[in-house]
């Protein structure tokens, strides 16, 4: 873990427009569901905890982000708004080598 | 899911440690099973050469493996001793899971131990709380630099022998991972006396009363999402115990075709016989699909693929399935051959049975693919 993990996630980040489409597409072609920025995905009728670590490794693979310790919160992942959010403020903040 | 990791030649090679494993375990596990009991210095042997979880990156001192030879090499062991393979499960998926959720200077500290020297088990059951792990009662608490952990786990692999207890609790209404020294006041293991399979892999409960450590042992602070943290690490789990399936069916198979090549029944070989060759086609069949699925879930793990998720638990639920039916059929063929405590394939019909019930059980596997089936593309 690189980023201190307890930070707010933003509900704008800069990258909304150029990362959004990418995610709702990824969604849309997983689920066969369309996905507004701000529906919960996991709310009652939604998408499994499994379906969140598959988002997980989406974005770590897709966007070159470690999402670790604390950030495994559900919140992060709860709506496209919020993964852009994470995925924003890892890029801003973390040099990239988990490694020790 | 993998970590990128600097491109250093492993210090023992696949190919080694498959040599080193066979002769580590020779044909001893039969031995181990009767007894309940791994010996000391395997464990230690294994550990030494980086074995136990191949996986953990150079940059912690591990071996830096992929999945696919972790997975092959777990096999390997998994065909020799499915107690031992046990403790490599449990050990690997302790590490994965500090690699995922610590911060930095606790993998320091810690990867670099169970790389080399300490061994780890990774507390999740408790009475009340099985497949259901909301129902989890084990609890964390904070006050300054301290915390108090409560609570009573069951059926911790290698929990007997681990110098590490990783311990799923509730922390609030998040969850958390605490890492616990086993020598630590208020911890008490109790060793589960005769276990269905896996004998020798050192299952215990435990109990932790008023347990108190640094928040330093919280893995990444804590407070995250209890479903997420338990996915993440039987993510790993259930890859491996896929793998030892693997193996289970690879010792079924060698055993059953050495025995129906060699016993003669009616004047002629038992492979000879149609109702037996269905049973060996059908072994043989069982260890190529589930060495299949395992290879494609690892080359899912090893590319960050997502599919990773799906595939991993695809590859458990086939795996331990195959295995489970193709262990009978073995024991089957060999009937009274086999038909001994501690023979091979008596062995393989306890092993593989808990490997449908450990890491999700076979019906928890099949609810999860069905909602993949039903909500996905």
């Amino acid at each position: 873990m690189t980023v201190p993990s307890d930070q707010e996630v933003s509900d704008t980040g800069d990258r909304f427009d150029t990362a959004a489409p990418e995610l709702v597409r990824f969604l849309t072609a997983r689920t066969g569901r369309t996905w507004p920025p701000d529906t919960d995905l996991f709310a009652t009728g939604g998408l499994s905890s499994l379906f969140a670590m598959e988002l997980v490794v989406h974005l770590e693979q897709t966007y070159g982000v470690s999402v670790r310790g604390t950030d495994l919160r559900l919140d992060n992942f709860r709506t496209v708004r919020r993964m852009v959010a994470l995925v924003d403020r890892l890029r801003n903040s973390e040099p990239g080598d988990h490694g020790a | 899911m993998p970590e990128t990791v600097a491109a250093t030649a492993p210090t023992v090679t696949p190919a080694q440690a498959a040599m080193l494993a066979a002769r580590l375990v020779g044909d001893r596990a039969g031995d181990w099973d009767r007894a309940g009991r791994l010996p000391v210095d395997v464990v230690r042997a294994l550990n030494t050469a980086g074995l136990l979880a191949p996986q953990i990156p150079t940059g912690y001192g591990g071996a830096g493996w992929s999945s696919l030879d972790s997975g092959e090499f777990t096999a390997k062991v998994g065909s020799l001793c499915s107690s031992l393979r046990s403790v490599m499960t449990s050990q690997a998926m302790a590490a994965w899971t500090i690699e995922r959720l610590a911060d930095r200077a606790q993998a320091r500290s810690l990867l670099p131990r169970l790389a080399a020297t300490d061994t780890a088990a990774v507390a999740f059951s408790e009475p009340q709380a099985g497949s259901d792990l909301s129902a989890m009662t084990t609890t964390v608490t904070m006050t300054g630099d301290t915390l108090r952990l409560d609570g009573h786990k069951v059926w911790v692999t290698a929990a007997d022998h681990a110098d590490l207890l990783l311990v799923f609790a509730r922390l609030g209404d998040q969850g958390a991972v605490v890492v616990v020294p086993r020598a630590t006041p208020g911890v008490r293991v109790h060793r589960r006396a005769d276990p269905l399979g896996c004998r020798a892999a050192g299952h215990a409960d435990v109990w932790f009363d008023a347990v108190r450590l640094p928040t330093s042992s919280l893995l990444g602070a804590g407070g995250q999402s209890l479903s997420l943290l338990v996915t993440t690490a039987l993510s790993y789990g259930r890859m491996s115990v896929a793998w030892g399936c693997v193996g289970i069916l690879r010792a079924c198979l060698t055993a059953a075709v050495a025995h129906a090549g060699s016993r003669h029944q009616f004047g002629r070989p038992l492979a000879q016989h149609q109702l037996v060759a269905r049973h060996l086609a059908d072994l043989w069949a069982a260890e190529q699909v589930a060495t299949r699925v395992c290879e494609h879930a690892s080359r899912c793990w090893d590319t960050g693929s997502p599919e990773v998720v799906t595939a991993t638990v695809l590859a458990k639920y086939v795996s331990a399935g195959h295995a489970t039916r193709a262990a009978a059929d073995a024991v089957q063929i060999l009937a009274s051959a086999g038909a001994v405590d501690g023979h091979p394939v008596a062995r393989a019909y306890r092993d593989a049975k808990l490997m449908e019930i450990i890491e999700g059980s076979t019906e928890m596997c099949q609810l999860m693919l069905a909602d993949h089936a039903v909500n996905r593309r």
